[in-house]
């Protein structure tokens, strides 16, 4: 009995130290976005996001933003949406393709987005003549929000019951009208909540658009898909990386926007899932 | 009615619909590998010249230092400077994530479970140039107090930094690998009289051992390939750090990409440089990569239980 209660007093003080580590890491998490709240907060305004950069604004940073992501989600949704069905109701398993598919798309995750951007460089900026452009921009962060919206939509899809599809198809519906009909509807919260992990993603990246769309030479909005943009991330690496201590109040005011942007986007994908998972396990 | 006539021609229409639909799904798919293909032949494309010109690989390879502006191109002071800057990062977030894992997937409840798990997602979701501008301006000037630095812009900063970036990766991989461990085996090991804290240490870690070593992994793979927040908080200083290594500016791999691609003429020496640590990086990932997704696969049809990525 005596050793029994040792061991568990000994169990109580490992188990307990180990929660202690997880409600510092949060708390140190937590102080570091406080710490970024608390220094912008009296900085931002809706004059700010509105405002030009030329009078003291960010609102080219933020269209940007907007325009990258965007446009990147309309690129990479149907791509990475045509893969995940393809993967989840065509593939075999067996098939070499479909295996190398598969190693693609893990292979494609880890690829440090600086090596996306550089490849971005050579390929979209140089070799097609994009320039430093939304384009180049767009067609980059694609490689990067594909394997997320793949992988993500997959699973939404993997998770509808097969009833779904033998109904509709002893009903006399081919393959594809039992997906489109049926399957593809009831995986529409999942398949969204891919696309806005991979657009967040997206919005938050700095590294791959560096040297592929953006450009401190401002004119303005771009006009053209094949115009440099400015958006938040690369303002924020400007600032930061060659003076940092001038214009630190702007600093603060554009990492509360991006911030705020990525927290909300990932909110939203949170509440989503959680949703359709609760619905659909077992 | 129909005729027999017009449903055949229906029916073929029907089955062409459908195999374009096929194609077309397959195509989508296909430029998975497309897109990796291409990079890997550019990004080596565009190094071919460091391993044709013999100047230019001996002032890369063999040089101490890394100064541009002085048409010093020495790899090794940043090939140092990631390596130690990631084994920092990772000595830290291992035991802090693995701790941390274990602890969301045996002890918390059901409801606090999905919580933390939310938690880490946010966190992982953070930009890196956030992580550097917080790392700016709240650890760098704590940590040049402490040790009574002039700057606290050193490979110390980089690796905390880094290390609570890598933390997620390894702590939701990780506590989903245990969780994933069949209920029977703990069930056995308490009927055996086994405590709770027996059970995790000599049951459940042993069984998890492969998909936690898979995390680390690819917590490696993340940490070596992060760029602006490593850069914003390194001090990039390109010469050789000495020892003890820590409190020396380094310049990580990355960093010196970002911050020099801007300013490298096409094609020129430095160009070619950058392109080939780009290579590098790109096939450390890749090895990476390939080795921990061979190793959960292994484990998942060992355990047969469902491991998400």
């Amino acid at each position: 009995m005596n050793t029994d209660n040792r061991r568990r007093i000994k169990d109580n003080i490992i188990l307990s130290f180990f929660g202690i580590q997880l409600l510092m890491l949060l708390i140190i998490l937590s102080y570091m976005v406080g710490i970024l709240i608390i220094g912008g907060i009296h900085v931002i305004s809706w004059k700010t996001v509105f405002t030009s950069m030329l009078k003291g604004g960010l609102f080219e940073t933020i269209i940007g933003t907007f325009l990258l992501f965007n446009g990147t989600a309309i690129l990479a949704a149907p791509i990475g949406l045509g893969a995940a069905i393809y993967l989840s109701e065509y593939a075999s398993k067996n098939n070499k393709i479909v295996r190398l598919i598969d190693q693609a798309i893990n292979n494609l995750a880890g690829v440090p987005s600086i090596v996306t951007g550089l490849f971005g460089y050579t390929f979209f900026v140089k070799t097609l003549r994009f320039g430093i452009s939304l384009m180049s921009g767009w067609l980059t962060l694609t490689i990067m929000a594909l394997p997320i919206i793949v992988r993500g939509s997959e699973e939404a899809i993997r998770m509808v019951p097969k009833e779904f599809r033998e109904t509709a198809m002893a009903l006399g519906a081919t393959k594809w009208q039992a997906i489109k009909d049926n399957v593809l509807p009831t995986a529409t919260p999942g398949i969204a909540t891919s696309i806005i992990l991979g657009i967040a993603r997206i919005a938050g990246e700095t590294a791959a658009i560096l040297f592929t769309a953006c450009a401190l030479t401002m004119r303005g909005l771009p006009r053209t898909p094949f115009d440099p943009i400015i958006s938040l991330t690369y303002y924020l690496f400007v600032i930061l990386v060659t003076s940092p201590s001038t214009s630190q109040n702007k600093a603060y005011a554009a990492a509360i926007i991006l911030l705020s942007l990525v927290f909300l986007l990932n909110l939203v994908a949170i509440v989503l899932r959680a949703h359709y998972r609760r619905k659909w396990r077992r | 009615m129909k005729t027999k006539k017009e449903l055949k021609l229906n029916h073929r229409k029907t089955v062409k619909a459908e195999r374009n639909v096929k194609i077309l799904l397959f195509t989508a798919a296909s430029t998975t590998i497309v897109f990796i293909t291409l990079i890997t032949l550019f990004i080596f494309m565009e190094t071919i010249p460091v391993f044709l010109n013999e100047n230019l690989r001996i002032k890369i390879l063999f040089s101490q230092v890394w100064a541009p502006a002085y048409e010093k191109y020495g790899i090794l002071p940043l090939i140092m400077g990631s390596i130690i800057v990631v084994t920092g990062a990772l000595v830290i977030s291992i035991p802090v994530g693995l701790c941390t894992a274990i602890y969301i997937a045996e002890e918390a409840s059901e409801s606090l479970k999905d919580v933390f798990k939310s938690a880490i997602e946010m966190f992982a979701a953070i930009p890196s140039v956030i992580y550097g501008f917080i790392g700016l301006v709240t650890l760098t000037p704590i940590v040049a107090k402490i040790f009574g630095l002039s700057s606290g812009k050193n490979a110390f900063s980089a690796s905390i930094i880094l290390a609570i970036m890598v933390l997620p990766t390894i702590m939701s991989l990780s506590s989903e690998i245990i969780s994933s461990v069949p209920k029977e085996y703990r069930e056995v090991s308490f009927a055996l009289g086994a405590s709770k804290w027996q059970t995790i240490k000599n049951v459940i870690l042993p069984t998890a051992k492969p998909g936690i070593l898979a995390a680390i992994i690819l917590a490696f793979g993340r940490a070596i390939g992060e760029t602006v927040a490593v850069l914003m908080v390194c001090g990039a200083a390109g010469s050789m750090p000495g020892f003890p290594f820590f409190f020396d500016a380094v310049f990580p791999m990355t960093a010196a990409i970002a911050m020099y691609m801007g300013e490298a003429p096409m094609g020129g020496e430095l160009y070619r440089t950058l392109f080939f640590l780009g290579l590098i990086l790109f096939i450390i990932t890749f090895i990476v990569n390939t080795v921990a997704d061979a190793i959960l696969k292994k484990s998942k049809s060992a355990t047969s239980g469902g491991i998400e990525i």
